[in-house]
């Protein structure tokens, strides 16, 4: 059972909204390798946050954390008010089931289901696989002609469309996305951009893992790593 | 959305799907084909065995106080109602006397044809048997006698008694080659045996054939001599416990053999379950990162196990069936039954076969770090 915890930081930068994201002192280390080193972040709700920085910097590291794909070696997570950082695998399956949406740069959906039938596995992990209300998070994404189609049959940005209404499907505290523009062109990049913000015109919080600054630029606010600490 | 995920799971990589069935098909069929042996080995070994001649010897105690000759046929006939008319396939009584033929004296053998045909599969006849065992106008000459007689199928011969108060014409109906004793002897109706000897009602003893291996054949003696003490009954060792050694031998062969193709079914389901699960570990990853338990992992490869095996035993009954009647008939020339047991019993090895095969897949699934494998490592 997921317990919630008091904040652990005074205040959020966004001011009077809670905090989705509060990470102290949050490290991984590999070995003699410490990929991340104390990082201390806080997310309010409604905020589209980026997270920058140059490759070995730590972002997928702190990605795998923020979405409970992997535990910190030491410091605390609290998501949405619960802390993560000592969940066992099943308390952290239901994590990521009941509070994040997760977008990938290789959009990972299963190639033998329908657009439609991607959407509902999110749902059918997390309550009753609803094929309506999977349709309509697809026409949300301006995909609703296309429900039926296998992913080999939709483009590119097609797939990530279909990633992003799996991912807002379950209605997420938080929507984390690992450059979900890194495989699509310009006008893909574009249209999933335009998507993102449109989400975040509607209050919802999301988390941009990018290395593209065009893209930072058009997030609130840009978290930089390097060599796995904050960047003053 | 369980459903359609194991539908389509299955039907996408059918080849795989396919290499596994058939692998559980071949399991099944192998231990469903010998059990059905093993279930109906016992009947046809002892069918196998009776065409050595009979198994069961009924007669008058060693020391028979009466001061007759052999037993009475009405108490031979109560003691052969004790057998169990299934087990029972053929029974002739015996009686001897010394006669005088046109050339010569021969041992005269009384007997029932109807049974000592059953009781005889082995002997070779030429000519033909004495089809009923009332029939006082026919009868059937060893080779060896009918060689120094000179009497060939079709031939009339004269049977004098001993004390030549009676003498009667027969028809020599067949010889018989039986390479013992009987080639030198003369056999007829038991009837017309009691009239020539002048003993009648009596008989010497009596052989049976029964279907009925060594422990059983036991016994059933040891009933019949408890129920009628004036009678000695008794399985012939030889052919009962050679019955019983060469059953144990060929029962646990077939286990052996049905052992090892369980074992080699579980590895090769094992190797495509597993390969399974290598190519379907981005699958995993984002079903756990979707919030998939391992819980919901295992139950998930379980199931996809589980019908894998439910379609190969269902197909491997069929074959394994059939490969029984290959069997039945290359190796005992006869029809195997279906016994009910076979079926639970091939399912339940079947499935636990697969499912054993599964553990290693299963734990490899589970194991899956889903921040792993999305990133493609």
């Amino acid at each position: 059972m997921l317990t919630r915890t008091r904040p652990l930081a005074p205040a959020s930068p966004a001011g009077d909204a809670p905090p989705v994201i509060e990470t102290r002192g949050l490290s991984k280390r590999f070995g003699s390798v410490a990929a991340l080193d104390g990082v201390d972040i806080t997310v309010t709700a409604g905020e589209f946050v980026a997270i920058m920085g140059p490759s070995g910097s730590g972002k997928t590291t702190l990605l795998n954390l923020l979405s409970c794909l992997d535990t910190p070696s030491s410091g605390h997570y609290l998501l949405d008010g619960i802390e993560t950082a000592a969940l066992d695998g099943a308390a952290q399956a239901v994590v990521r089931r009941e509070k994040i949406g997760l977008v990938f740069q290789q959009f990972h959906l299963i190639p033998y289901l329908s657009a439609v039938e991607n959407v509902m596995l999110a749902q059918h992990y997390h309550s009753v696989a609803d094929r309506d209300e999977a349709t309509a998070a697809l026409a949300r994404v301006g995909l609703g002609h296309r429900a039926g189609h296998l992913p080999s049959q939709l483009s590119g940005g097609e797939q990530q469309r279909v990633c992003i209404a799996r991912a807002l499907i379950n209605q997420p505290a938080l929507i984390l996305a690992d450059e979900p523009t890194g495989n699509l062109d310009e006008e893909n990049e574009r249209l999933v951009m335009a998507l993102f913000q449109e989400l975040h015109r509607e209050g919802r919080t999301l988390v941009l893992v990018t290395h593209n600054p065009d893209l930072g630029a058009l997030t609130d606010r840009v978290i930089r790593l390097n060599h796995g600490r904050l960047e003053a | 959305m369980r459903r359609l995920l194991l539908v389509k799971a299955l039907t996408r990589r059918n080849t795989r799907v396919a290499v596994a069935v058939a692998a559980i098909v071949m399991g099944a069929a192998v231990v469903c084909a010998l059990t059905s042996l093993y279930l109906d080995i016992s009947i046809k070994m002892s069918e196998e065995l009776r065409a050595f001649g009979a198994n069961f010897f009924v007669g008058p105690p060693p020391s028979q106080t009466t001061g007759q000759r052999g037993i009475d046929r009405t108490r031979l006939a109560e003691a052969i109602r004790t057998l169990p008319a299934e087990k029972l396939v053929g029974v002739s009584p015996f009686l001897y006397g010394l006669v005088r033929l046109d050339l010569g004296n021969a041992v005269l053998a009384g007997v029932d044809f109807v049974g000592l045909r059953k009781n005889s599969p082995y002997w070779q006849v030429e000519g033909g048997w004495v089809a009923v065992d009332f029939d006082e106008r026919n009868a059937m000459v060893g080779r060896r006698l009918a060689q120094s007689m000179e009497l060939k199928p079709g031939d009339a011969v004269t049977i004098v008694n001993g004390d030549r108060s009676f003498q009667t014409k027969v028809t020599v109906k067949g010889i018989v080659e039986s390479g013992e004793a009987e080639d030198d002897q003369i056999f007829v109706n038991l009837s017309l045996a009691h009239k020539l000897l002048g003993l009648d009602g009596r008989v010497d003893f009596a052989m049976a054939s029964l279907v009925a291996q060594g422990a059983e054949a036991d016994a059933l003696a040891a009933d019949m001599n408890r129920r009628l003490p004036e009678i000695d009954a008794r399985p012939i060792r030889k052919i009962a416990r050679s019955d019983g050694q060469i059953l144990d031998k060929i029962e646990g062969l077939m286990a052996l053999v049905a052992l090892i193709i369980v074992i080699i079914t579980t590895l090769c389901v094992n190797a495509t379950l597993t390969a399974m699960v290598a190519e379907r570990a981005p699958e995993i990853g984002l079903q756990k990162a979707l919030g998939a338990t391992d819980r919901v992992i295992v139950v998930q490869f379980l199931t996809e196990t589980a019908v894998i095996a439910a379609v190969g035993v269902s197909v491997g009954l069929v074959l394994g069936f059939a490969l029984a009647q290959v069997l039945g008939h290359a190796v005992f020339s006869s029809w195997v039954g279906l016994r009910v047991a076979v079926v639970p019993l091939t399912l339940g090895i079947s499935l636990i076969s697969a499912l054993v095969a599964a553990v290693v897949p299963v734990r490899a699934a589970v194991a899956v770090v889903p921040a792993r494998v999305l990133r493609g490592e």
